[in-house]
């Protein structure tokens, strides 16, 4: 009889309104939710164990001790060369250019010049550097400055190279110490953060924060360890400047008495600085 | 050691697992309908409220019975229900009345009858769509746990592989797990809200109506005499 006439009033509107209102969401929460965790790399800041200066310091000697050696060694292979001959001079001219260039240039210079003008000097070398190697072909080539110019550049040359080789490697050895060391040092450092990280989540799901603290004040204590990472005494080295939070915070420290152990056991260390915020931003 | 993590909405959903994916696209699905019908529900109820209240006013202010009916005919499509009602009820009254040995009670009960069918399709028309923001209601949330449980059963699966249990570990997987859930919610509360208010709204339009048949076939029965 009566055609139902339900032509729903407004259908595209209700449509457009409908994906207008989840538009809307999905552009708010787009924007709204943007979380980003930063947190980690406060945790790696907040914790400096005291004695990692002190044990960073001992990997850096070996490396001075090799660099020493490099050079005793070019002296005493010098040394046996030079011990035939009875003169001072080409030790001191090795030697000048290796350590002491400034008080003996004077002597050094004189011999140059000698030999350039006076046969006098030269004979006394002549002799004894020539038996040595190549004494006949100096002798057969009539300059006679040459030979034993040519020796003492030889010698030097040599005594030189030596020293450049051997410092090179010791260098190398020194760089390649240095990285290894380096290396050691990033792993150590990321597994005591790591160490450090463990330790703070133990201790701050013990604090019981007390009421009324002002701001994020920051406490430094200092807690002996066993090495079964017991915590064997704290000590309150710098005050929060709120009492009831530095009691909290030592009750926490040895509530949470075994301390999680570090992956790495060369992180341990008996004594740790450990300075805590209420919050951590 | 610790990655820094940057948890966009879009990130988490595109990191979802596929089951919760598909959760989360039925969710925005039903979402979207359930928007679509409350825009659609609450035109429908305020337009059909709004034509009450003029044909009420119309009604009551003692025009010609006649004269109402055939404009009532006329601009049927504009018609609303309340108008569509007393059309039936005085179309069939006109007729019952022009047939000879019929009591006066019988044809009100004719009309009245009419009157009732015509109210009882006026308000299927009304309330129709009601049952799917109702169903949207009561059932998205549960579809949005049943992503979130999937998400954290495979965020913990996935936990144990990593030796080291941290929470940083577990805590994007729950994440995106728990996004599922926030969708389900998205498109729960509104549509129990909108159900709750239209389901009223219409209880409300359908005691006017009635109120308005009781009232019509009495001035009938006061007609026939």
């Amino acid at each position: 009889m009566i055609p139902p006439a339900h032509q729903e009033p407004g259908k595209g509107k209700a449509l457009m309104l409908a994906l207008a209102v989840h538009l809307l969401l999905a552009v708010a929460l787009f924007l709204g939710v943007q979380w980003k965790t930063e947190e980690t790399v406060v945790e790696v800041e907040l914790w400096s164990p005291v004695p990692r200066q002190a044990t960073s310091l001992p990997p850096p000697p070996p490396p001075p001790r090799e660099q020493p050696r490099p050079e005793p060694k070019p002296e005493p292979r010098v040394a046996p060369k030079s011990d035939p001959k009875p003169d001072p001079k080409p030790d001191i001219a090795v030697k000048k250019e290796e350590k002491k260039p400034e008080p003996k240039k004077p002597e050094p210079k004189p011999e140059p010049k000698k030999t350039e003008p006076k046969p006098e000097p030269k004979p006394e070398p002549k002799p004894e550097p020539k038996p040595e190697p190549k004494k006949p072909e100096p002798r057969k080539s009539e300059p006679p400055k040459d030979p034993f110019k040519d020796l003492l550049e030889q010698e030097t040359k040599l005594t030189q190279s030596k020293a450049r080789t051997q410092t090179q490697a010791s260098r190398i050895a020194q760089m390649a110490a240095e990285a290894d060391r380096e290396q050691k040092a990033a792993g150590r450092k990321s597994a005591e953060s790591n160490w450090a990280g463990k330790i703070k989540a133990k201790v701050r799901g013990n604090v019981v924060l007390p009421p009324g603290i002002q701001g994020n004040p920051e406490a430094v204590f200092e807690v002996n360890l066993l090495p079964t990472c017991e915590v064997q005494r704290v000590q309150l080295k710098r005050s929060s400047g709120n009492p009831a939070l530095d009691a909290a915070i030592e009750r926490a420290l040895l509530k949470s008495s075994p301390l999680p152990k570090p992956d790495d056991p060369a992180v341990f260390q008996r004594i740790l600085e450990i300075k805590y915020r209420p919050v951590d931003e | 050691m610790n990655v820094t993590q940057d948890m966009s909405i879009l990130h988490l959903i595109l990191q979802a697992s596929a089951v919760v994916q598909a959760v989360m696209a039925i969710l925005a699905g039903v979402s979207f309908m359930s928007w679509y019908y409350i825009f659609m529900k609450w035109f429908a109820v305020r337009d059909s409220r709004r034509k009450t209240e003029v044909f009420e006013k119309d009604f009551w202010s003692g025009g010609d019975l006649n004269s109402l009916y055939n404009s009532a005919v006329n601009d049927r499509h504009h018609a609303g229900s309340m108008e569509r009602i007393f059309e039936a009820g005085f179309r069939e009254f006109t007729k019952l009345r022009g047939q000879k040995g019929l009591d006066a009670s019988d044809v009100i009960d004719g009309s009245r009858r009419a009157m009732r069918a015509t109210y009882q399709r006026e308000l299927d028309a009304l309330e129709a769509h009601l049952a799917f923001l109702a169903s949207a209601g009561s059932v998205s949330p549960y579809i949005g746990l049943f992503g979130t449980v999937w998400g954290i059963m495979h965020a913990f699966r996935a936990l144990g592989n990593v030796g080291q249990a941290t929470l940083s570990s577990v805590a994007p997987g729950i994440a995106e797990a728990l996004v599922a859930t926030a969708i389900g919610l998205f498109a729960a509360i509104p549509a129990v809200l909108a159900y709750n208010r239209f389901s009223h709204d219409i209880d409300r339009l359908a005691t006017r109506y009635e109120s308005f048949m009781e009232e019509f076939s009495n001035i009938l029965q006061r007609q026939m005499r």
